[in-house]
């Protein structure tokens, strides 16, 4: 999963990427307004956090004209708390809101709440055949037997989970999987995806040659 | 609704008012139309003791005719007037006149009484309610009586030597009017009052009916009135506890500003007012300090909470101790400088008044201040000559200081930042210019407010609080000067402080 993070306090920034990291998302970070922007048109993110107060351009404006083109979950952070500002805040497109100061806890379930709500899950579980998926615990299990997975083959098993029955192509994985501070080999994606092969089993993860790779439901 | 009310109150007092008027009136009334009816009775009486006297014949006729001639028209009493009454020593000898009332002759050759029969319907012979008269002579026997004259009729003692005409007395239920003629025949001319007195009665009931009426409408329309004088205030105090209990929007309509009332309301409403405006900036002020001590603390709580996640290499805890020491360092900043704020605008920070140069405070401040603009390759051109004033010097360099600040930080890259002093009317000045983008005019009005930002962005991560020029604003006002700004979108800001000599 893929995340956009818009705040202007480098320290804030910092510890927020850095949370979001260890949680296995690929991160990338925004100062400003404009570059918030401009990074969240250019990529598809499974989700930005958005903070209101910004130099440049304020979120109120990056959320109304990233909502010309995109439908990204967007989570506003503000330290404004009046219950006027968060009408206005998802009345504007706002997917949800969260007033600072924050519990990071409350941040990362709400933004996997975000992420799995776009994707169309309604529950955190998702059961293919006997291997299941825990987003919240983020653990996968085969035949109730717990399977030790890096984050990212975690990341690459959730993702493909949640689009479970399409072709993913390796650009999209890349794009989701791997953020603008990852130095990305196309090799480094087989390698991952053979490693859960080994783990879970070869026909999990089935390869569509020239489109991409899939797990079918 | 209490007794206590002024409503009531004021009612009270009123309806006591209006009830002792009343009264007055009332009685009043009472005694002139009982005084008026007695009067004309005992007019009636007079005439009717003339008219006898007139028809007295006799050896004294000449005399009683004559220059001793008796005052007839002299005032009647009221009834009650008895001190002539007394019980004969004799009793009155019963000689009826004869039943057609006709004249009659004379009486044991005394002198004789003769009435016409004009003179005699002037007596009801018939109705014992009606006028009837008795005649006595000077020894006390009755000459003559009419014949509707009570049965039980004692003669008045006149005392001897006082002729003429007696006050009027009242018996019983007659009223009767006595005179005793020179030659010393006592004539009494009366009539029963019961007819009177009941009219009285009746006058006394009507009085106290209208009375009473008025007394009713009265106590309406005094009730209405105090209502309607009493609801202007009712509506005041009704919009008072609305806004104690806090919508301070509330206001008074004030219908007649020229009234009393209306004065009050008016004063009450700018007070409001200003409570309104007073609130509503300590609402505003509360609000800007917990926004910007939120950030700090959302630092802290996720470096925190990020650090304690999962163990860490020592470099990484490193960082997260830094990033919440800057954190706390920018609250405890922020903590001093609302503190600050708040005592200077209580007037609890007394300012050391001594004379001073503002050009050498602002020598100083430059110098402190070069190498954070060397930084940016911001050059600072000085122009100090000597401007003297009174004032606390560390608090002017306070103020000179965040002006620079402000200037290096809201400059161009390898901007120029141009500081002047000079004297004035009365004041030294100082003046600090940047070439920075400036500052919008509708920013303009709002800059020395607490927290106020242009853009709407923080720039805390340099320490700034948003706070600065208020606090400079402060402090200039403690001294009683002025601080002004000019700006140019695109060209730059101008500063320009002002302190008395």
């Amino acid at each position: 999963m893929r995340l956009l993070i818009v705040e202007d306090e480098p320290d804030l920034l910092s510890s927020l990427a850095q949370a979001f990291r260890d949680e296995g998302y690929a991160v990338d970070t925004a100062a400003d307004g404009e570059e918030g922007f401009y990074k969240a048109t250019s990529w598809d993110y499974d989700a930005v956090v958005l903070d209101i107060m910004l130099p440049r351009m304020d979120g109120w404006t990056v959320l109304q004209k990233l909502r010309a083109t995109k439908k990204t979950p967007v989570l506003m952070l503000t330290a404004r708390d009046q219950s006027r500002d968060r009408v206005r805040g998802l009345d504007s497109g706002a997917d949800d809101y969260l007033v600072k100061p924050f519990d990071l806890g409350e941040l990362l379930a709400r933004v996997r709440a975000l992420i799995r709500r776009s994707a169309g899950q309604v529950r955190n579980v998702i059961e293919m055949g006997d291997v299941i998926v825990d987003t919240a615990a983020r653990t996968v299990s085969k035949k109730g037997e717990l399977i030790q997975l890096t984050a990212r083959e975690y990341a690459l098993v959730e993702f493909l989970a949640l689009h479970r029955g399409e072709v993913v192509s390796r650009t999209q994985l890349y794009e989701h999987l791997f953020d603008e501070d990852d130095s990305t080999f196309s090799n480094l994606l087989d390698v991952h995806v053979s490693n859960i092969r080994k783990k879970i089993g070869a026909d999990f993860i089935v390869t569509r040659r020239g489109l991409g790779y899939c797990i079918e439901n | 609704m209490i007794p206590k009310s002024i409503r009531w109150r004021l009612q009270l007092w009123y309806g006591l008012i209006l009830l002792l008027v009343l009264a007055g009136f009332g009685v009043a009334a009472y005694q002139l139309q009982s005084g008026r009816q007695w009067r004309r009775l005992d007019g009636e009486l007079q005439r009717r003791v003339n008219v006898v006297v007139s028809g007295l014949r006799g050896p004294e006729a000449r005399e009683r005719m004559g220059g001793d001639r008796i005052n007839l028209d002299r005032p009647a009493r009221f009834p009650g007037d008895q001190d002539d009454y007394r019980e004969p020593g004799r009793p009155i000898r019963p000689e009826r006149p004869p039943a057609d009332g006709a004249p009659r002759g004379p009486i044991r050759g005394g002198p004789s009484l003769r009435l016409g029969p004009q003179q005699l319907l002037l007596f009801d012979q018939d109705d014992t309610n009606g006028f009837y008269f008795v005649v006595w002579d000077r020894e006390g026997v009755e000459l003559a009586r009419s014949t509707n004259a009570p049965a039980r009729l004692v003669m008045p003692e006149v005392p001897p030597r006082v002729r003429g005409p007696r006050p009027n007395r009242t018996r019983e239920k007659w009223r009767e009017a006595f005179i005793m003629t020179p030659p010393g025949e006592i004539i009494l001319v009366g009539r029963s009052i019961v007819q009177d007195r009941k009219e009285l009665r009746r006058a006394a009931l009507l009085l106290a009916g209208i009375g009473g009426v008025i007394l009713v409408f009265g106590m309406a329309g005094g009730a209405w009135l105090t209502a309607r004088a009493i609801r202007p205030i009712h509506d005041i105090s009704n919009t008072a506890a609305r806004i104690s209990e806090g919508d301070l929007s509330q206001r008074i309509s004030v219908r007649e500003t020229e009234s009393e009332l209306g004065q009050l309301a008016g004063v009450l409403n700018s007070t409001f007012s200003r409570l309104e405006s007073a609130f509503a900036q300590q609402k505003q002020f509360t609000s800007d300090a917990a926004h910007e001590l939120r950030t700090p603390v959302s630092v802290i709580l996720t470096q925190t909470q990020s650090a304690l996640n999962r163990e860490r290499s020592a470099p990484e805890y490193r960082q997260s101790l830094e990033a919440c020491q800057r954190s706390a360092q920018r609250m405890r900043g922020l903590i001093e400088s609302l503190l600050e704020l708040a005592r200077l605008e209580a007037g609890q920070e007394q300012m050391r008044r001594s004379p001073t140069d503002l050009s050498r405070i602002a020598a100083d401040c430059v110098e402190q201040l070069r190498p954070l603009a060397a930084e940016r390759g911001i050059q600072i051109e000085t122009d100090l000559p000597p401007a003297p004033c009174s004032g606390d010097d560390g608090r002017l360099a306070q103020v000179v200081t965040n002006l620079l600040s402000n200037a290096v930080h809201h400059n161009v890259e390898g901007g120029i930042i141009r500081i002047t002093s000079g004297s004035e009317a009365g004041f030294a000045t100082v003046r600090v210019e940047d070439e920075g983008p400036g500052i919008a005019p509708e920013h303009l009005p709002h800059i020395f407010d607490r927290f106020y930002r242009a853009d709407a962005a923080r720039t805390t991560s340099k320490g700034r609080t948003g706070l600065g020029l208020a606090i400079s604003k402060a402090i200039v006002d403690a001294h009683q000067g002025t601080i002004e700004v000019k700006s140019e979108l695109g060209r730059g800001t101008k500063f320009t402080v002002r302190i008395p000599v």
